[in-house]
């Protein structure tokens, strides 16, 4: 029929059109050229589960949001896949006897895309601005007295009491430099300004969604650049990072959940995997102030023994990820694998234990529930602590789950924690100040073995860090199930090296396949 | 006519505050920590308390309001906790997207709806059947289903369109095109369950009428009666449901965006409203109740155009 044609012909025409337009704007078919291991590699599309909040480097954040600052930024040092931290903008650092004055010596020819030059008082000011700044991560610099520019490359950062740390902070978000002509410009949360190798075409980005890249033409380390160009597309649905890897609309993914790694591996792409989080309870309540029972160690290690881990990793991870009951990453010294399974699935002795506490079948935990983490993981918990006699109330605090945590208003809850380098992470859920240690509970033997690490040498610090990660788990301050998982995917055209101790490979690392 | 705009844009403004005013109160109750989420987990409670003074979220909240509508009718709508962005920008931008969106959406909708809804009604037999069959089952595929689908068939197995991301067209049309046609194709598709449904009916009626007969015994051809009379006086209701559809677009253009990666007021809307990004909230919020208004009144003002019967009163 006439009719039926013609939208037969409008249908097709439209598709016409729409397929020369797909074409040529299509990533994977700008980025397959050839490349020697030079410079040249046409656009690196990349793909990212969120966008980050501003590039003021004194709100910055890393983890996934790395890449978006790596872009434009320099950082003072340089964090290797081998996870050796390397010279960056500075080429030399050194600690006074006592480790409570860094000294940095800076490059001299870094320059900045609006033409000024790096020296000491930017690099002072960045870190001064950072630790009074916005940013989630401004407590590492907390420990930072002041930051001195001794002179044009050399900056000291004095300390109250030495930060086994402080290196690691310096190669990630306390460690970016902008330059100091924007320092007090408002529009540093929306146009950046550093030395890195690439520039943010502020016209071509829409914020929240795509970041466009080109190159620095003046960069002081072109041997890093191996694109033209970035664009870094936050897809925060799951659904539309799996199909843009479907459909090669980028060259790197970052995967927010291990679900699909079959469809993203028969797509022809590579899955790089790596373990950083922990999931698990966060036994917080360990003096008994809130509830005397986990003050006891019997049911702290009731509590351990009364989880089917391999079952809870199979059920809500499919399996992905490794089961442990320490939290210290494979990628500490601190680390023991004999600790992965300390506690195996026993929900016999977890009674005797909790009847040898007082607590048989009378024991009630209230806990935190969200949904946004997965109802399936709540009732999982609940269910294989009825089997032992515990009983679960939970509330839900909507938006508030972790403030309410550490408010503190309950004595446990279900979290997943990033395992980051011995002292950070240690700063971070362990020390009597740690966020993630709101009771603020104290033990002299723990104590102890952190005054080694912050003062001792690095032999001194390994052997107390694996002593602490041993006591911690035989006190059962937490009740790890299994670090998950993370996936990175590259396609054909694309190599990367995975950092051992981030979420998202360092910009650097990517490459043109070979 | 004038004084009937200019009512209609009073009372349009009314409306607008009164849903700025609930929105704000909403936003106030399910708000949660916001200085916590802006913060993240590793921040102190002191760090906490203190980014909360200075956004003034310990204040009241009819101090809060009001202090946010004074500014709001000064044309300032301030910048994102989160990002810094100004709202008028982050606002106007993704507005430009979702409306190319919406509207596209809408007339492909009008077009179709139109064509199969006067085919059913005049041909009446299998084509009616067929017709009534894809408007069930319009209405019952949702969008976001549809949308997976014409992405695994359009996108990745055939490589016509674009799977995720957005071209403006300012750039390059054929780039657009290629961004926005399956958006739009899982966009209309209930709307045009609707409007067609809606075609079909009203025809069918409009047939039946004396003037119809009386227009066909004098003479004049089929195709001119339904096309010039017929349609003219159907068109009324339809239009009504093809507004509607449209408020009902703006709502769907949320999940499409979402699995289109689509920088429109859907995604900015889910990321503002789960962080509790509260100025640019509130921006959104004016900003779609200012779309709603003006559409209603462009369709009323269509309407009598249309059908001088109408009378704007």
């Amino acid at each position: 029929m006439k009719r039926h044609a013609i939208l037969g012909t409008a249908l097709a025409a439209a598709l016409a059109l729409a397929a020369c337009g797909s074409d040529t704007s299509s990533p994977s078919s700008s980025s397959g050229g050839d490349d020697g291991g030079g410079s040249s590699g046409g656009t690196l599309t990349l793909g990212a589960i969120g966008a980050p909040a501003t590039f003021d480097p004194a709100g910055s954040e890393w983890g996934n949001y790395a890449p978006f600052y790596q872009a434009v930024y320099d950082t003072l040092l340089l964090m290797t896949p081998e996870g050796e931290i390397e010279p960056f903008l500075a080429t030399d650092w050194s600690y006074n006897d006592d480790n409570t004055v860094l000294t940095l010596t800076l490059r001299d020819d870094v320059e900045f895309t609006d033409g000024s030059m790096l020296t000491a008082d930017v690099v002072k000011e960045n870190l001064e601005r950072f630790k009074n700044g916005d940013s989630p991560d401004a407590g590492y610099l907390a420990g930072v007295d002041e930051a001195v520019a001794v002179d044009e490359t050399t900056v000291e950062i004095r300390l109250a009491a030495p930060d086994p740390a402080l290196l690691n902070y310096l190669t990630r978000d306390p460690g970016l430099v902008a330059s100091g002509e924007v320092l007090d410009n408002e529009d540093l949360a929306t146009d950046p300004v550093g030395s890195g190798p690439y520039v943010l075409d502020t016209g071509a980005t829409v914020t929240g969604n795509s970041y466009v890249y080109t190159q620095n033409p003046d960069y002081w380390n072109p041997d890093l650049q191996h694109y033209d160009a970035v664009t870094i597309k936050v897809f925060e649905d799951p659904t539309a990072a799996l199909n843009a890897v479907k459909a090669g609309e980028a060259n790197g993914v970052k995967l927010s959940t291990n679900d699909n790694l079959e469809e993203v591996g028969a797509a022809g792409w590579t899955v790089h995997a790596d373990e950083l989080n922990f999931h698990g309870l966060l036994l917080l309540d360990r003096g008994g102030t809130m509830n005397e029972a986990l003050g006891d160690l019997r049911v702290r290690q009731a509590l351990n023994y009364a989880f089917d881990r391999e079952g809870l990793l199979q059920a809500i991870e499919q399996g992905h990820g490794t089961v442990t009951t320490q939290v210290f990453p494979e990628s500490s010294e601190a680390f023991d694998p004999a600790l992965d399974d300390r506690y195996t699935y026993d929900p016999q002795k977890a009674r005797d234990l909790l009847a040898e506490a007082g607590y048989a079948d009378n024991l009630t935990l209230s806990m935190p529930t969200s949904a946004v983490l997965g109802s399936t993981t709540f009732t999982l918990l609940e269910q294989q602590l009825a089997d032992v006699g515990v009983t679960v109330e939970y509330t839900d605090p909507g938006n508030n789950y972790i403030a309410d945590m550490l408010a503190p208003k309950f004595p446990l809850a279900f979290m997943a924690l990033e395992q980051n380098p011995d002292w950070q992470l240690i700063q971070f859920m362990v020390g009597p100040n740690a966020v993630f240690n709101p009771f603020k509970y104290e033990d002299p033997e723990v104590n102890e073995l952190m005054e080694r690490i912050q003062f001792g040498d690095e032999d001194e610090q390994a052997a107390a860090a694996g002593e602490l990660n041993a006591y911690l788990v035989e006190q059962a301050w937490f009740a790890p199930f299994y670090r998950a998982q993370g996936s990175f995917a590259t396609d054909p055209a694309t190599a990367v090296e995975l950092v051992p101790t981030n979420a998202y490979p360092t910009i650097y690392d990517f490459r043109p396949a070979s | 006519m004038l004084r009937f705009v200019l009512r209609r844009l009073a009372s349009g403004a009314g409306l607008v505050l009164v849903i700025t005013t609930i929105a704000y109160a909403l936003l106030y109750a399910g708000g949660g920590d916001i200085a916590r989420r802006i913060l993240g987990q590793n921040a102190s409670q002191e760090q906490v308390a203190q980014k909360a003074a200075n956004l003034g979220l310990d204040r009241p909240l009819w101090e809060q309001y009001t202090d946010w509508l004074g500014q709001a009718v000064t044309g300032e709508f301030g910048r994102s906790w989160f990002n810094g962005q100004l709202v008028t920008t982050s606002v106007t931008g993704r507005l430009a997207v979702t409306l190319s969106l919406v509207l596209g959406a809408t007339l492909v909708a009008a077009a179709i709806a139109v064509v199969l809804g006067v085919l059913a009604a005049v041909r009446r037999g299998w084509i009616d059947r067929f017709v009534q069959f894809v408007s069930v089952l319009g209405f019952a595929v949702p969008g976001f289903l549809l949308a997976l689908g014409l992405v695994l068939l359009f996108a990745i197995n055939l490589g016509l369109f674009r799977a995720t991301g957005y071209t403006p067209i300012t750039t390059s049309f054929t780039g657009w095109l290629a961004s926005v046609t399956l958006p739009i194709a899982a966009l209309s598709i209930s709307a045009i369950a609707a409007v067609a449904q809606q075609v079909r009916g009203s025809v069918i009626d409009a047939l039946h009428r004396d003037y119809v007969r009386t227009l066909r015994s004098r003479g004049l051809g089929f195709r001119r009666v339904v096309f010039k009379h017929v349609l003219r006086n159907a068109g009324g209701p339809a239009l009504a449901v093809l507004a509607v559809q449209f408020i009902g677009l703006l709502g769907g253009a949320v999940i499409v965006e979402q699995v289109f990666a689509i920088p429109g007021l859907g995604q900015l809307a889910v990321q503002a409203t789960t962080s509790g990004d509260i100025p640019i909230v509130m921006g959104l919020v004016l900003a779609t109740a200012v779309v709603v208004v003006v559409v209603n009144l462009v369709i009323d003002v269509l309407q009598a155009a249309l059908n001088p019967k109408v009378r704007l009163s």
